[in-house]
C-alpha cells in the first residue's frame, strides 16, 4: 500500500517536472519581407504552452464581468480580428470610444492603440479587461475566477511554471499569442513570390496606391504608401488624415500633450482592409469607396492635417475603381482560416 | 559654404514644454524648452527643398546639441564609439538615422542643423517649430520634420 502510494507519488512528481520540460520555444515564422525590427520582451519568451493558453483565454467569457464578452467577441477571426460595427458593444451595452482594431501583425506595432497610449501587449492586455464598457472585471478578480476552474491552473503550470494565476500571467499569455497573429500571405504577396499574376485593373491600383503625382502629373499617384506602405502596410506614426475640419476626438495630443498632435491618429495596416469595415478611429466610413473619396474629395484642412495630404490629387472614376481593386488583394484567405487561430474551446 | 552667425537677443515666452529630447549613449540626457534652444549659436545653411529651389535655413548645429548632451564626438570619436549613431524622431514617429561621423565636423564638410526657420519665416505646421536640413543630399528624405527627440545607440 505504502509503495504503492510513493509510487503514485514519483509518477506526478515526475509528471510535474515533464510537464516543465515539454514546453518548448514557439517556432515563429517571421516572413522575410517583414524584417526583425520587434521586440518580444526578455520575460516573456514565447512557448508552445504559452502561446496555446493565451489562445484559450482570447476566446474566453469567463475573462468579463458577466460571462458574456471575450477578446475575440470583438476581435473576430473571419473579420482579421475586427467586429463589423463603428463601435463596439461589450458588457455594459454602452458603445466604446473608438473603432475595433485589426489584430495582424502586431509584433512590429510599437504604440497600441488608435492614439498609440500603451507600449508594449502585455501593458495592453489588462486595458479591455478592465474596462468597464469592454469586458468590466478587474484583473485581479478574472485572475481569482479562473484560479477557480479545474481548466487553468495546470495550463499556467505547464505555460509559466507555477499555478498561481495573476494578472501579470494572464497578460503575458494574451501577449504570446498575440505575436503569432501574423498575416502574409495576401494574393499581394503571392505576387511578390511570382505565384499570382494581379488583374490589370489591381496593376494599376497598386502603381496609384505607391507613388505620388509629379509635379506635371504626368505620373498620377495616391501617394498611399507614404503613410501605409512598407510589408505590414501600416507604419508606426500618427498623422492627421484630414477626417473633420474641427475634430471631435483629441486623439494622440492627449497621450503627449502637444498642440501639434491634435486629431493625428495611428496609421492602421491595411491588410485584410477589405475584410474590416466599417473604416477610421470612428468607423465613419462603411466601404472602401468611402475611404477612397474622402482621399481623393474630402481632405478637411485643419492646423494638424498631414503636409503629405495637401497635395492629394482628385480621382478619376476609373482610379477610384482600381485602388479599391488593389486594396482587394491584402485580403489574406490563410489568415483568417487558420485554425491555430481559431477559437480552442471548438477547435483544439 | 558661408554660414552667418546671428545672435539672439529675444527669449521668446517661455513655456513649459519640452520640445527636444536627447537620450540614450550620452553623458547628460537634455529635455529642452524652446527657450534653451534660443540661447544656442545658431548658423544658416544654404540648401535646395524638394521644390528645387535653394532656401537659407537657420538653426543650431546638431554638432552642439551633440556636445552639449556629451555624446562621444570631435576627439572621442573614434574605436567603439564609431559604431555609434544618432536615431532621430519626428512628432509623428518618422525615423532617420545619422552615423555619429556624419554629424561631426571633423569628418563632414557640411554642417547639418536643427532649422528653425526658413528665408527668415518660422517653419510652417506640420513641418516646424524645428525640422533637420542636410545641405548637398540629393534627396531630402532625411530632412525630418517636426524633430522631437534625438536618441544615440549603439550599433550592436
Ligand atoms: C468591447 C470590445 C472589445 C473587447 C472585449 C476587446 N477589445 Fe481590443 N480593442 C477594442 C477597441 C474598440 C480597440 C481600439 C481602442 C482604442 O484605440 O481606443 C481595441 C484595440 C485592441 C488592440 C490594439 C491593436 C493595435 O493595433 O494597436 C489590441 C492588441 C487588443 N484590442 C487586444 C484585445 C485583447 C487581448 C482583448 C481581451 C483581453 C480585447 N482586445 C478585448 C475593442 C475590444
Ligand atoms: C498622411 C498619411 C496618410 C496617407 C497619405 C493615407 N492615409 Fe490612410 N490613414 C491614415 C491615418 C492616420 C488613418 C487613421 C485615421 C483615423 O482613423 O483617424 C488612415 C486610415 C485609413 C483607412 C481605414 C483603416 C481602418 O482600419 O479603419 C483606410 C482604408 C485608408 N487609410 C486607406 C488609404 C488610402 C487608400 C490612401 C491613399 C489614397 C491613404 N489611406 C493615404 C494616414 C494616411
Amino acid at each position: 500500500m505504502i509503495r504503492s502510494l510513493s509510487l503514485i507519488l514519483s509518477l506526478l512528481l515526475l509528471g510535474i517536472a515533464f510537464a516543465f520540460t515539454i514546453n518548448p520555444p514557439y517556432p515563429l515564422q517571421i516572413p522575410n519581407t517583414f524584417g526583425h525590427r520587434y521586440t518580444i520582451p526578455a520575460d516573456n519568451p514565447m512557448t508552445v504552452e504559452g502561446v496555446a493558453l493565451g489562445r484559450y483565454l482570447f476566446y474566453d467569457s469567463l475573462l468579463s464581468k458577466n460571462n458574456t464578452i471575450s477578446c475575440s467577441s470583438c476581435h473576430r477571426q473571419a473579420l482579421a480580428f475586427t467586429d463589423g460595427f463603428a463601435l463596439s458593444i461589450g458588457v455594459s451595452g454602452r458603445p466604446t470610444f473608438r473603432n475595433s482594431m485589426s489584430l495582424a501583425n502586431l509584433l512590429w506595432v510599437r504604440d497600441f492603440f488608435w492614439d498609440g497610449h500603451s507600449k508594449t501587449l502585455e501593458a495592453q492586455a489588462l486595458i479591455p479587461l478592465a474596462h468597464p464598457d469592454e469586458m468590466g472585471l478587474a484583473p485581479e478578480k478574472a485572475a481569482q475566477k479562473l484560479q477557480q476552474t479545474t481548466f487553468y491552473p495546470l495550463r499556467f503550470l505547464k505555460a509559466f511554471g507555477t499555478d498561481q494565476i495573476t494578472p501579470e500571467l494572464m497578460a503575458k499569455a494574451l501577449a504570446q499569442f498575440e505575436r503569432t497573429l501574423i498575416s502574409a500571405n495576401s494574393p499581394y504577396d503571392q505576387h511578390l513570390q511570382g505565384k499570382y499574376t494581379l488583374t490589370p485593373a489591381e496593376k494599376r491600383g497598386m502603381d496609384l496606391f505607391m507613388r505620388g503625382s509629379n509635379r506635371e502629373q504626368t505620373i498620377r499617384g495616391a501617394n498611399c504608401a507614404h503613410c501605409h506602405g512598407g510589408a505590414q502596410f501600416f507604419q508606426n506614426r500618427f498623422h492627421n488624415n484630414g477626417l473633420d475640419a474641427s475634430p471631435l476626438d483629441p486623439g494622440r495630443q492627449e497621450v503627449t500633450g502637444f498642440d501639434e498632435d491634435f486629431a493625428r491618429f495611428r496609421v492602421p495596416t491595411l491588410r485584410n482592409i477589405a475584410l474590416t469595415a466599417p473604416y477610421m478611429h470612428d468607423g465613419r466610413f462603411k466601404t472602401l469607396e468611402d475611404v477612397v473619396n474622402h482621399y481623393s474629395d474630402h481632405i478637411a484642412q485643419s492646423t494638424t492635417l498631414s503636409a503629405d495630404l495637401r497635395g492629394m490629387i482628385a480621382l478619376t472614376a476609373q482610379e477610384r475603381q482600381d485602388l479599391v481593386a488593389f486594396l482587394h488583394t491584402l485580403t489574406d484567405q490563410e489568415f483568417i482560416r487558420n485554425p491555430a487561430f481559431g477559437n480552442p474551446f471548438l477547435r483544439p | 559654404m558661408k554660414y552667418l552667425l546671428l545672435s539672439f537677443l529675444l527669449i521668446s515666452a517661455a513655456s513649459a514644454q519640452t520640445v527636444l529630447k536627447i537620450t540614450g549613449e550620452v553623458s547628460k540626457p537634455l529635455h529642452l524648452q524652446a527657450a534653451d534652444l534660443k540661447v544656442m549659436p545658431y548658423v544658416e545653411v544654404k540648401a535646395t527643398d524638394r521644390d528645387g529651389q535653394e532656401h537659407r535655413y537657420s538653426g543650431v548645429p546638431v554638432i552642439a546639441l551633440l556636445r552639449k548632451a556629451g555624446v562621444t564626438v570631435g576627439g572621442q570619436l573614434r574605436g567603439e564609439n564609431l559604431v555609434k549613431y544618432a536615431l532621430v524622431r519626428a512628432a509623428d514617429g518618422y525615423e532617420v538615422l545619422f552615423a555619429l561621423p556624419e554629424l561631426d565636423p571633423e569628418f563632414s564638410a557640411r554642417t547639418i542643423i536643427l532649422a528653425e526657420s526658413v528665408d527668415g519665416a518660422a517653419l510652417p505646421a506640420g513641418t516646424g517649430p524645428y525640422r533637420l536640413v542636410v545641405p548637398e543630399e540629393k534627396k531630402p528624405a532625411r530632412w525630418i520634420r517636426e524633430v522631437r527627440e534625438i536618441e544615440i545607440r549603439f550599433a550592436k
